[in-house]
C-alpha cells in the first residue's frame, strides 16, 4: 500500500501545481501589464517649451523600455503655481504607483506631495529641490557643476585673467545662485577677478541696461556669464552696441534659437546645456527602482559647454536642437 | 574474494499487484509526456523564434523600401534638376546672363522647385548652389545665414568629392537659410556642365526627418521593440534613444551590425533580456535594424504555459485513474488473498465473494470447491479417527471382559474346589495363555496361528464353563497359516455365538469356527447352531451402537467391521447369515496379508 500512497501524493501534487499554475496564470498578466504606474508632473506641458518636451520624451523612452505606463502632466505656464497644484492633487487621487515632479516653487505643491508621501506613493523630484522634508529622491541638473564649468571656460577664455561680471535673474532662485556659487569657485571671488552679481529679474531690456551701465563702470571688465536666456540676450546687446563683443567673452546657460543664433554670430563664446532627454530618462528610471523596492540615491546631471565650432557636431546638434515629436 | 549472494532483489519491493500496476502506469504516463512535452516545448520555442524571426525581417523590410523610396524621390528629384535647362544655364560658369536676366530665370528654377515642394509634404527644401556664386531655393526670398558658410557643410563638400554621385548625409541641423534649424537628411550631388565634365554648382534636396522618426516610431516590434539606422561606418543615423547613447547611458551592439549582411539576424542575450536584431541593408549605405524582445511576443509564453498548463492536469488525472483502475483490478484478488489466509488458520466455513465471471471470478470459484472438498475430507478423517479409537477402546474392553474373568475365576475355584486338578491347571494355563494374547498390544495385526491359538484357549476356558452344552469344532486350513490377521478378531464373534445363540438354548450346541483361502482372501467363517435372529434382530445388529452395553460384553458388529474396513479397506468386511432356529453364521474376509 506505500507505493499507491506514494502516487496518490505524486497526483495531489501535480494537481497543486496545476492550481497554482492556474492561479499564477491569472494573476501574472493582471500584474504585469498595467504593472507600474508612473504619473510625470512637469512645470510646464506646453509644447513649445523644447526643454519640458524633451524631458517628457527621456521619460517616455525609460517607461517603454521598462514597460511601465506613464502618465505625462503639466500647466502651459511655467510659473502657474495653481494650476500644478491642481493636477499634483488630481494625480495623488488617480493613486499611480510613483510620482516624479519638477515642482514649482510653492508651499501647495510641498504640502501635496506630503500627502503623496502619506499615501505611500513613491515620489521623485526632477530638475528643482521641492521643500518637502525630508527631502526625496532627486534627480537634477548640476547647477553648481555647470557654472563651474561656464568659470573655466570664462578664464580660458581670458587667457586665465578674468574679470567677471554675473547677470542672474532674482537674488532667491535657487538655480541661479547655484550656478554662481559654481562660477565662483573656477573664478574665484576676489575683487580683482569678480566685477559683482547683477539682477535682471528676466527681462532682456535690464540686463541690456546693467551690462551696459557695468562696462561704463568697469572698463577692465573682459568676461560676462548670462545665466539665463534673457540675460544673455540683453547683455549681448549691451556688448554688441559697445563693440566690445571681442574683448569681452560671453557666456550663456541654457539653449534657445536666439542664444544659438548669438553663438553662430559669435556674440557668445559658449553656452553651458542641460541635458533634459536625460533628466527626464533618469527621473522616470528612478521611480521605477523605487516601485521595485531598490535604494535610489539622488541624482546629478551634467551639463556640457558648446562653443560655435563643435555646436553641429552629431551629439551636441541633439543637445541644442531638440527633435521633438509634434 | 566471496561474496555472499542473496537472491537479487528488486529494487523497489512492490507489495501489490495494484502497487505495481500504478507504479507502471504512472511511470509510462509521465515519461511519455514529459518526452512529448518536451519536444513540443523545444519545437513551439523554435518555430516562435523563427516565426518573429521572419515576421521582424519581414518588418524591417518594409521599412527599408519605405526609406528606400523617400530617398529613391529625392535622387528622381535631382536628376530632374539635374536635366533641367534653366538650371544647368543658370549656373553655368561660362553663360553670361545679365542681372535683369537673372530674375527671371531665378523666378522659373525657383517655381520648379516650389512645384515640386508642393506636391511632396517630405521634402523640406530644394536648393542650387552655382560655383559661380549664385544659389536658387524653392523659396523667392532666401536669405542664407551669414553665420554658416555653404562650402564648409558636409554635404557640400562630399558632393564636390563624389564628383557627380548623389551623397546621402545623416541627420543634422540644416542651419544654411537664416533663422531655419531644421532636422533634415541631405541628398546632394555635383551638377556638370553640358559638356559632362566640367563641375557648376551642388544641389541639395532635404528631407524632413520627421518622415523617417515617424516611420520608425511607428514600426512595432512588440512593447519594448525599436528601430534604429547606423550609416556605413557604424554612426548611428536614428536610435529612439540616441541621447542616451551619447551620455553613456546605454549602449548599442553597433559592431555586430556593422559586420552582420543585409538578412541578417543574430540573438543578444545580457541582462536586458533576450532579443533578436535583424539587419538589412538600403542601396546607400545605411542598415536598418530592428530590434524585438524575446519576451514581447505575445502569445508565446502564455500558449506555452496554457500546453504545459493541461500536460500537468493530464498527468495528473491520468495518476489518479490509474490508482482507481488499479484498485479496480487488485480488490478481488485482495478479498480472494483474504480469504485464503482464512483458511489458512483453519477456517473451511468461508466463501469469497464471486463479482464477474472473468478469470478471478473463476479462480474464486475453484477456490471455494476446493475448500468444500477439503472441508468433506476433512470431515470424513475426523470420523474415521474417531471410530478407529472407539474400536480400539471396545476392543480393550473385550480383551479383559470383567464377567468373562470373574466367571471364568468362579469355575476355577470351583474346579478347585471338587478337586480337579487337571482342569483347573488346565484352564488357569488356558486364561494365562489368553490374557498374554491379549496384553500383546504392540502389534495390531498378529500371524493367523496365534489367533488361532488365541481362539482356542478362549473355547476350551468356555468349554469347561459350559461343559457339555458346548461343543466346538476347529478347522483351519494349513493354507492360511503363513498370512496374518488382525488380533482378537475371531473372539467377539465367538463370544456371541455362545452367549445369545448357544447358552439360551436347552439343548447343547455346537460352534464352528473355520478358517480356509480364497483365490484373493482369507476368510474366517464363525458357525453356531444357536436360536438364530430374526431379519429385525439381524437388521438391528448392524446399526451403529452408540452406547453399547459392556455389561453384556458385546461388542458392536458394526464396530468390527469397521475395523476391518478400516485396516484392510472397503471391499473386506463381515457378512452374517441367519436364520431362526437354525442358527448363525458370521463370515469374516480380510486380504492375504503375509509377514
Amino acid at each position: 500500500m506505500r507505493i499507491q500512497r506514494f502516487t496518490l501524493a505524486l497526483a495531489l501534487l501535480l494537481l497543486a501545481a496545476a492550481v497554482y499554475a492556474v492561479f499564477d496564470f491569472k494573476l501574472y498578466p493582471a500584474s504585469s501589464a498595467p504593472e507600474k504606474t508612473v504619473t510625470l508632473l512637469l512645470k510646464s506641458k506646453n509644447i513649445r517649451t523644447d526643454y519640458w518636451q524633451t524631458v517628457s520624451a527621456g521619460a517616455e523612452a525609460a517607461a517603454k523600455e521598462a514597460g511601465a505606463s506613464l502618465d505625462i502632466e503639466g500647466p502651459l505656464q511655467e510659473t502657474d503655481a495653481d494650476a500644478q497644484a491642481e493636477l499634483l492633487e488630481a494625480a495623488i487621487d488617480r493613486e499611480p504607483q510613483a510620482i516624479v515632479i519638477a515642482p514649482i516653487d510653492d508651499d501647495r505643491i510641498a504640502q501635496s506631495l506630503q500627502r503623496a508621501r502619506d499615501a505611500g506613493i513613491k515620489l521623485v523630484v526632477i530638475d528643482t529641490p521641492s521643500k518637502l522634508k525630508p527631502a526625496p529622491v532627486s534627480v537634477s541638473n548640476n547647477h553648481q557643476e555647470a557654472g563651474r564649468q561656464a568659470g573655466l571656460a570664462a578664464a580660458r577664455a581670458t587667457k586665465g585673467n578674468p574679470y567677471v561680471a554675473i547677470v542672474s535673474d532674482f537674488p532667491d532662485s535657487v538655480v541661479s545662485a547655484e550656478r554662481e556659487k559654481g562660477i565662483l569657485e573656477a573664478v574665484s571671488s576676489d575683487p580683482a577677478h569678480n566685477a559683482g552679481t547683477y539682477y535682471a529679474e528676466d527681462a532682456e531690456e535690464k540686463a541690456y541696461a546693467l551690462v551696459k551701465r557695468v562696462l561704463a563702470r568697469k572698463p577692465g571688465l573682459n568676461a560676462v556669464l548670462a545665466l539665463n536666456e534673457p540675460a544673455a540676450l540683453g547683455a549681448a546687446k549691451a556688448l554688441k552696441e559697445a563693440e566690445v563683443t571681442n574683448r569681452v567673452t560671453l557666456i550663456g546657460f541654457d539653449s534657445s534659437i536666439y542664444q544659438i543664433k548669438l553663438l553662430e554670430d559669435g556674440s557668445l563664446k559658449a553656452i553651458v546645456v542641460q541635458k533634459p532627454f536625460n533628466l527626464g530618462y533618469l527621473g522616470v528610471k528612478s521611480a521605477l527602482r523605487l516601485i521595485d523596492g531598490q535604494k535610489v540615491k539622488s541624482t546629478y546631471i551634467d551639463s556640457l559647454i558648446v562653443t560655435k565650432d563643435n555646436m553641429y557636431t552629431p551629439e551636441n546638434q541633439k543637445l541644442l536642437f531638440p527633435f521633438n515629436q509634434k | 574474494m566471496y561474496f555472499a549472494r542473496g537472491p537479487l532483489r528488486p529494487l523497489f519491493p512492490l507489495k501489490s499487484i495494484q502497487s505495481s500496476i500504478s507504479v507502471a502506469f504512472s511511470c509510462l504516463i509521465l515519461v511519455t509526456i514529459a518526452v512529448t512535452s518536451l519536444i513540443q516545448f523545444r519545437l513551439s520555442v523554435d518555430a516562435v523564434e523563427k516565426n518573429s524571426r521572419g515576421y521582424i525581417e519581414e518588418v524591417i523590410k518594409q521599412v527599408n523600401t519605405n526609406i528606400q523610396s523617400y530617398v529613391d524621390n529625392m535622387e528622381n528629384i535631382s536628376l530632374l534638376a539635374m536635366t533641367n535647362k534653366d538650371v544647368k544655364y543658370y549656373i553655368s560658369n561660362n553663360s553670361f546672363i545679365s542681372e535683369e536676366e537673372r530674375r527671371p530665370y531665378e523666378k522659373r528654377i525657383s517655381d520648379l522647385f516650389q512645384s515640386i515642394l508642393y506636391t511632396r509634404k517630405d521634402i523640406a527644401s530644394i536648393m542650387v548652389f552655382g560655383y559661380n556664386g549664385r544659389f536658387v531655393s524653392d523659396r523667392r526670398i532666401t536669405s542664407l545665414n551669414p553665420n554658416a558658410k555653404v562650402e564648409e557643410q558636409p554635404w557640400y563638400r562630399n558632393a564636390k568629392n563624389e564628383g557627380g554621385k548623389s551623397v546621402i548625409s545623416a541627420p543634422h541641423v540644416q542651419n544654411i537659410i537664416q533663422n531655419e534649424y531644421r532636422w533634415v537628411v541631405s541628398l546632394s550631388r555635383e551638377l556638370k556642365n553640358t559638356d559632362g565634365i566640367t563641375a557648376d554648382g551642388v544641389f541639395l534636396v532635404d528631407l524632413n526627418l520627421s518622415v523617417i522618426n515617424d516611420l520608425a516610431r511607428q514600426i512595432n516590434l512588440g512593447k519594448k521593440g525599436y528601430v534604429f539606422i547606423v550609416d556605413e561606418s557604424g554612426n548611428i543615423v536614428y536610435h529612439p534613444q540616441q541621447q542616451l547613447i551619447y551620455s553613456s547611458l546605454r549602449t548599442e551592439h553597433i559592431a555586430e551590425v556593422t559586420t552582420a549582411g543585409s538578412g541578417d539576424s543574430f540573438t543578444v542575450d545580457d541582462d536586458e533580456g533576450r532579443r533578436f536584431y535583424t539587419v538589412q541593408d538600403t542601396n546607400f549605405g545605411w542598415k536598418i535594424v530592428g530590434v524585438a524582445y524575446a519576451g514581447d511576443l505575445i502569445g508565446y509564453k502564455s500558449t506555452l504555459r496554457n500546453s504545459i498548463l493541461i500536460t500537468v492536469c493530464g498527468v495528473a488525472v491520468s495518476l489518479l485513474v490509474s490508482v482507481f483502475l488499479s484498485h479496480r483490478l487488485s480488490r478481488p484478488i485482495r478479498n480472494l488473498q483474504k480469504t485464503m489466509r482464512m483458511v489458512e488458520k483453519g477456517n473451511f466455513d468461508v466463501k469469497t465473494e464471486i463479482g464477474q465471471m472473468n478469470e478471478i471470478g473463476q479462480l474464486g470459484r475453484t477456490f471455494n470447491m476446493m475448500v468444500g472438498q477439503i472441508k468433506n475430507l476433512m470431515q470424513e478423517i475426523i470420523e474415521t479417527q474417531e471410530n478407529k479409537r472407539k474400536g480400539e477402546l471396545q476392543l480393550l474392553q473385550a480383551q479383559i471382559n470383567p464377567h468373562f474373568l470373574y466367571n471364568t475365576l468362579d469355575s476355577i475355584v470351583w474346579m478347585a474346589e471338587q478337586q480337579k486338578h487337571e482342569e483347573v491347571v488346565l484352564m488357569t494355563s488356558a486364561l494365562a495363555k489368553l490374557f498374554r494374547a491379549s496384553i500383546t498390544k504392540d502389534q495390531e495385526i498378529v500371524p493367523i496361528r496365534v489367533e488361532i491359538e488365541h481362539i482356542a484357549n478362549y473355547l476350551l476356558i468356555q468349554k469347561m464353563r459350559y461343559a457339555d452344552k458346548l461343543n466346538y469344532e476347529l478347522a483351519f486350513s494349513d493354507e492360511i497359516l503363513p498370512y496374518r490377521t488382525l488380533k482378537i478378531l475371531l473372539q467377539p464373534f465367538v463370544e456371541n455365538a455362545i452367549y445369545h445363540g448357544i447358552r439360551n438354548k436347552p439343548e447343547p450346541g455346537t460352534v464352528t469356527i473355520r478358517g480356509y483361502a480364497t483365490a484373493d482372501a482369507v476368510v474366517f467363517e464363525v458357525e453356531d447352531d444357536g436360536l438364530g435372529m430374526t431379519e429385525v434382530q439381524l437388521a438391528r445388529i448392524w446399526e451403529r451402537q452408540v452406547n453399547p452395553d459392556p455389561g453384556k460384553g458385546g461388542i458392536g458388529i458394526h464396530n468390527v467391521n469397521e475395523r476391518i474396513r478400516l485396516f484392510f479397506g472397503p471391499e473386506y468386511g463381515i457378512r452374517i447369515r441367519s436364520e431362526l432356529a437354525e442358527g448363525t453364521c458370521v463370515s469374516i474376509t480380510i486380504p492375504k496379508v503375509l509377514d
